[in-house]
């Protein structure tokens, strides 16, 4: 039996996770507190992976990450990147598919932290930082932790995407959801029922945990 | 000291407020959407201003004029808001200490304590706020502003979220904490028996402009507009014109009740045939019946007849209508 799968959805998720969780609380927290021109349109942006196709979302990948493309290029050449058909791509994928369901979360967790709490302790000498280390954050901490949860998880699953830009690389970027696929495709439903398992009972214990985590206690 | 002279345009509705408050506890009052929150809001930095100027004891916090605008955590301001904003997620110990400066640690316990025994909060120290009474979470917000040493005190309807009985009590802890810290003091409130128990001068806000700052008495008794007589509880306001100056009293002609004799008031010269509002309080009025000798009443002596009377707690109101051969429709009221 082979575990590698399950070993790089979580190496890829994991990795995933907090990259989402660095960025989308940077873009929960300006979403959330700050008015700017266009904030509706970057709303949409950051919710698009929610509701565009995984297959055109890798595909969008695909041509920005690719080896064409001036980013892509720059990845390769100047950093050593490489992201096409690697488990990096994956994790680019896992990312950008899983960021919305953190932000969202993390933004009404975010603006529930009242202006008046906030303001409070700035008049009461404290920086910007202190602010949110101190008072936003330890407020909205179980809704950010949700959300990450939902984040990981999410990522855990990831499909479309991943088989656009990672491919489907036994040993390699052979991710769960994945091998899943493959193992029906080859008639060996032992292996799938097993993965299925796997993924059932994450998915349910995942559940459960942002569940108790988001019940709001203040 | 503080001094303010704040200018902002919104909606349908523009704030112009000038007003410099000495060490003492000045009482801002008006009715609901007279732009007092707002005033403190302008003062702490929680909005800013167009246009103008708030300086503290000499150090500008804002100017429009020369591009000043301090942060709030660098004004040392003090502001209770008026559901007093403690944070949830630490007791009241915590809350009250937040906002001590500084790395000493035991100077901070020091002033935690004292602050506590103060405002009566001992044995609630480990409390979080959703564990304590109204009163004792404004004691406690109050307490957390003192100890961060504000320069100025803004309390923004400090009472209006608590009983009837649970206000007097802290009205009465607010005077004598504002004697143990005399900071200067800005206290908003709508209510008039809050505004006269506890500010010894009192400006009167109406749609964003001070109609008058004075003392209690003047505000009172001498109260400049219509609006501030009427914020005053005065019910008989009417309009005339000045007919005559007779030394320190002006005549004045209202078409309904006739000629009314009114002491001078403050303020720049009346010249006759200038457009004026005159009010009585209802306990001014003197009822004299009609078989009794007139004494010394000489002015103003209205023939009058009851319409009704109107049971209002201690006082009663009586509708009158006046006119010297009950000719007039206009009525007025006053206590009997």
């Amino acid at each position: 039996m082979d575990l590698f799968p399950l070993y790089i959805t979580v190496k890829v998720s994991l990795t995933a996770t907090v990259i989402t969780v660095a960025v989308g609380l940077v873009l929960a927290w300006v979403m959330a507190k700050r008015e700017f021109f266009g904030k509706s349109i970057v709303d949409v942006v950051i919710m698009q992976p929610l509701v565009i196709p995984p297959t055109v979302l890798g595909y969008y990948l695909l041509v920005a990450f690719g080896k064409s493309s001036w980013l892509g290029q720059f990845l390769s050449d100047g950093l050593g990147i490489e992201l096409v058909f690697t488990w990096k791509g994956a994790v680019i994928a896992a990312f950008i598919s899983s960021l919305p369901l953190f932000v969202k979360p993390a933004r009404a967790a975010l603006e529930g932290v009242g202006s008046e709490l906030e303001d409070a302790a700035r008049l009461l000498g404290k920086t910007e930082l202190q602010v949110i280390t101190t008072i936003t954050l330890p407020l909205a901490w179980r809704g950010l932790f949700a959300g990450a949860v939902m984040a990981f998880a999410r990522a855990t699953g990831e499909f479309g995407a991943t088989l656009m830009i990672a491919g489907n690389i036994p040993g390699l970027t052979q991710t769960l959801p994945i091998a899943i696929y493959d193992a029906v495709q080859a008639g060996d439903y032992a292996t799938a029922n097993l993965l299925v398992g796997i993924i059932t009972l994450f998915s349910f214990t995942v559940l459960f945990i942002a569940g108790r985590f988001s019940r709001v206690r203040f | 000291m503080l001094d303010i002279s704040l200018r902002k345009r919104l909606p349908g509705f523009n704030v112009e407020v000038d007003l410099s408050v000495d060490e003492e506890l000045l009482v801002l009052f008006g009715p609901s959407g007279a732009g007092k929150s707002l005033v403190l809001k302008m003062i702490s930095g929680i909005v800013e201003p167009d246009a103008g100027r708030v300086a503290v004891a000499n150090e500008t916090l804002f100017d429009s004029g020369i591009g000043v605008n301090l942060p709030m955590r660098m004004r040392k301001v003090g502001h209770l808001f008026q559901d007093y904003a403690l944070f949830p997620h630490m007791t009241v110990s915590e809350n009250i200490a937040y906002g001590i400066g500084g790395g000493n640690k035991d100077e901070a316990r020091k002033k935690v304590g004292e602050l506590i025994t103060v405002m009566r909060l001992s044995g609630l120290e480990k409390r979080y706020p959703q564990e304590l009474s109204g009163g004792q979470k404004q004691r406690t917000a109050l307490a957390r502003t003192l100890a961060a040493g504000p320069r100025v005190l803004l309390l923004d309807e400090p009472f209006s979220a608590l009983d009837y009985q649970v206000r007097e009590k802290l009205r009465a802890d607010l005077l004598n904490i504002h004697r143990i810290y005399p900071i200067t003091t800005v206290l908003v409130t709508h209510d008039l028996e809050e505004a006269f128990m506890l500010g010894k001068r009192i400006a009167v806000i109406n749609n964003g402009t001070i109609e008058q700052a004075g003392t209690q008495e003047d505000v009172f008794y001498r109260p400049l507009t219509r609006n501030v007589a009427r914020f005053m509880g005065v019910r008989n306001i009417f309009s005339g014109k000045v007919a005559a100056l007779e030394g320190a009293h002006l005549v004045i002609d209202n078409p309904d009740i006739g000629m009314v004799k009114a002491p001078l008031p403050p303020g720049p010269a009346l010249s006759p045939g200038t457009e004026v509002s005159f009010c009585i309080r209802p306990e001014e009025i003197l009822v004299i019946r009609p078989d009794r000798v007139l004494g010394k009443v000489q002015d103003n002596i209205l023939e009058c007849m009851i319409t009704g009377t109107v049971g209002r707690g201690l006082t009663t109101y009586s509708t009158w209508t006046a006119g010297g051969q009950y000719r007039q429709r206009r009525s007025f009221q006053f206590c009997a």
